[in-house]
């Protein structure tokens, strides 16, 4: 495969994640800050999150996998997993790679979900609330500013993700208030 | 050092035979508890909350047995250090516990904290809240936050004493008391409307008459007979003073012997007015920890009050019948359950009167009205 095959492919699938990590984020977000739970929809959003996350995961290991093989620029295997370690671009490379260490963890904490603490797994889980920016960063600084379509993707994908945090951090939920004001009477 | 006179084994089979069961309302085997907590080495929290409403036999073991009963939890836990008493805060009980130099768990004056979970969280510095169960607590494990619970058994104030009692005197003695199915000796509280309330030494098939008249009688006028305060039933006067106080009658009102409670109520009171206090109560008494519970016990409290102020009264007819369905067997406790059961009972027992009330008069104003 050409060099400049491999570039491109790489950057290719480096903002098809982003998109797809962008629907992940905001279907997680419905989901843990859901008001009305209704069977049939709630299932079909979960569905959705688990899937498109090991959708999403495909391409990002195509990305990874092509940015490594490629030798425009030099990034090494260690960048794989080891954040600022890479020559070019340490910082923005390095984002990346940290944002792929938490979503490993996610990850693998959500297939031992059945078998770890119910606040472990959540904890880990709060983590994509770090990941997702560091991915948004990673790839607006790297690769999509001379590309006023790509950047504009990217900012998109921002915006919307913003915009569904935003509706859960005011969103009032019953279930939510009711736990909190029950905690605040004498249990000890 | 085996403290007791009785082998371990003996014991068990003692109280197998004799068919001790929980007196904290369960009836659980006791011999099969018993058996576990030994085989795990177990901590004993013996419960003296007389959490139900209208409960004090627990108390009255504390007050008048204690001897025994702390005889009886050596025979469960062979370790004293291994035993803890629970109590509700500044309550007598606590008072007379703590007087003795007997370990003290003290538990705020709620009604769920007096549940065998809720006391085993909290006697592991966790909140007095039930916890969601799955293996048996008597073999250790964790709790849904992961923290480490060691392996416990809460048994009964009564049933520690019954312990004692059947390694004392054995199962035949035992056996000779109540009826085949529920055998042995037992303590039932009758308050309310009665000349003497109090705690009574009976045994399951007494009729319930028997035990009435024993706390002087029913007041004139009284109508209303609780079994088991808010997870048991209600009783017509009428049936009550004609039936026998065990699970088979008490089954035919979808009641049991439950914790020993008998609690007439005072006949200068609405008891739709009455059911709508408790209602209201227990509402409050959620753990604010399973979606039917923190939710559907004000539901149903909000129906019940809706119905009784004559308030959209046949659509609140309609949820609360549905609501009453929904609530059993979906939360971590059994809290839900005894409501639904309490409500239904109110419901079908109390259905006149409650259909005077959504029409917007009480049969008992009335009455009362026509008195003075």
């Amino acid at each position: 495969m050409s060099n400049e095959l491999l570039w491109y492919l790489s950057r290719a699938t480096g903002i098809a994640s982003i998109v797809l990590l962008t629907a992940v984020v905001v279907l997680g977000v419905v989901t843990a800050g859901r008001r009305d739970p209704r069977a049939e929809r709630a299932t079909v959003v979960m569905a959705l999150h688990r899937w498109l996350s090991l959708g999403m995961l495909s391409f990002l290991l195509v990305h990874i996998g092509t940015a490594i093989l490629e030798t425009y620029v030099a990034i090494d295997v260690i960048s794989l997993l080891v954040p600022f370690t890479s020559d070019y671009a340490t910082v923005w490379v390095g984002l990346g790679t940290l944002a792929f260490d938490i979503l490993l963890a996610i990850i693998a904490t959500s297939m031992l979900r059945h078998r770890l603490p119910e606040r472990l797994w959540r904890l880990v889980h709060w983590g994509a609330y770090a990941m997702w920016p560091l991915g948004l960063i990673h790839g607006i600084m790297l690769a999509t500013s001379d590309q006023p379509l790509l950047a504009a993707t990217t900012i998109a994908s921002g915006g919307v993700g913003a915009a569904a945090i935003a509706w859960r951090v005011t969103s009032s939920y019953a279930d939510r208030d009711r736990r909190r004001a029950v905690l605040t009477e004498q249990w000890s | 050092m085996n403290r007791t006179d009785v082998a371990p084994s003996g014991l068990l089979a003692a109280l197998s035979e004799a068919g001790l069961t929980g007196r904290g309302g369960a009836a659980f085997a006791t011999a099969r508890k018993v058996e576990a907590a030994h085989r795990h080495g177990a901590q004993l929290i013996v419960n003296a909350c007389d959490g139900e409403i209208g409960a004090a036999k627990d108390g009255w073991v504390i007050e008048h047995h204690l001897a025994e009963l702390v005889a009886g939890a050596q025979l469960v836990a062979p370790d004293a250090r291994r035993i803890r008493y629970a109590a509700k805060r500044d309550s007598a009980t606590a008072q007379r516990l703590r007087a003795a130099g007997l370990p003290v768990l003290e538990v705020p004056d709620r009604y769920v904290s007096s549940e065998e979970t809720a006391l085993i969280s909290l006697a592991h510095n966790g909140l007095a809240r039930p916890l969601t169960k799955g293996e048996p607590f008597v073999q250790g494990g964790r709790d849904s936050h992961g923290r480490r619970i060691e392996p416990s058994v809460v048994l009964n104030a009564e049933t520690v004493w019954r312990v004692a009692q059947i390694a004392d005197r054995g199962p035949r003695w035992f056996r000779a008391h109540g009826t085949p199915a529920e055998p042995g000796p037992r303590l039932v509280a009758i308050s309310g409307a009665v000349p003497r309330p109090g705690v009574l030494e009976t045994e399951a098939g007494m009729p319930l008459r028997t035990l009435l008249a024993a706390a002087g009688g029913l007041a004139d006028g009284a109508e209303v007979i609780g079994v088991s305060g808010l997870s048991g039933v209600l009783l017509p006067r009428a049936a009550a003073t004609g039936m026998r106080w065990d699970s088979g009658d008490l089954g035919r009102f979808g009641g049991s012997i439950g914790p020993g409670i008998l609690h007439v109520w005072d006949p200068a009171r609405c008891p739709v007015e009455h059911v709508d206090d408790l209602l209201q109560y227990a509402a409050g008494q959620s753990a604010g920890q399973c979606g039917p519970c923190m939710f559907g016990l004000p539901a149903i409290a909000a129906d019940w009050h809706a119905l009784s102020t004559a308030q959209d009264s046949r659509a609140a007819d309609a949820r609360l019948e549905r609501r009453i369905d929904l609530l059993p067997g979906r939360g971590a406790c059994r809290f839900p359950d005894g409501i639904a059961r309490f409500a239904a009972s109110a419901r079908s027992l109390l259905a006149d009167h409650l259909a005077a009330h959504a029409a917007g008069r009480c049969p008992h104003r009335d009455r009362s009205n026509h008195a003075a």
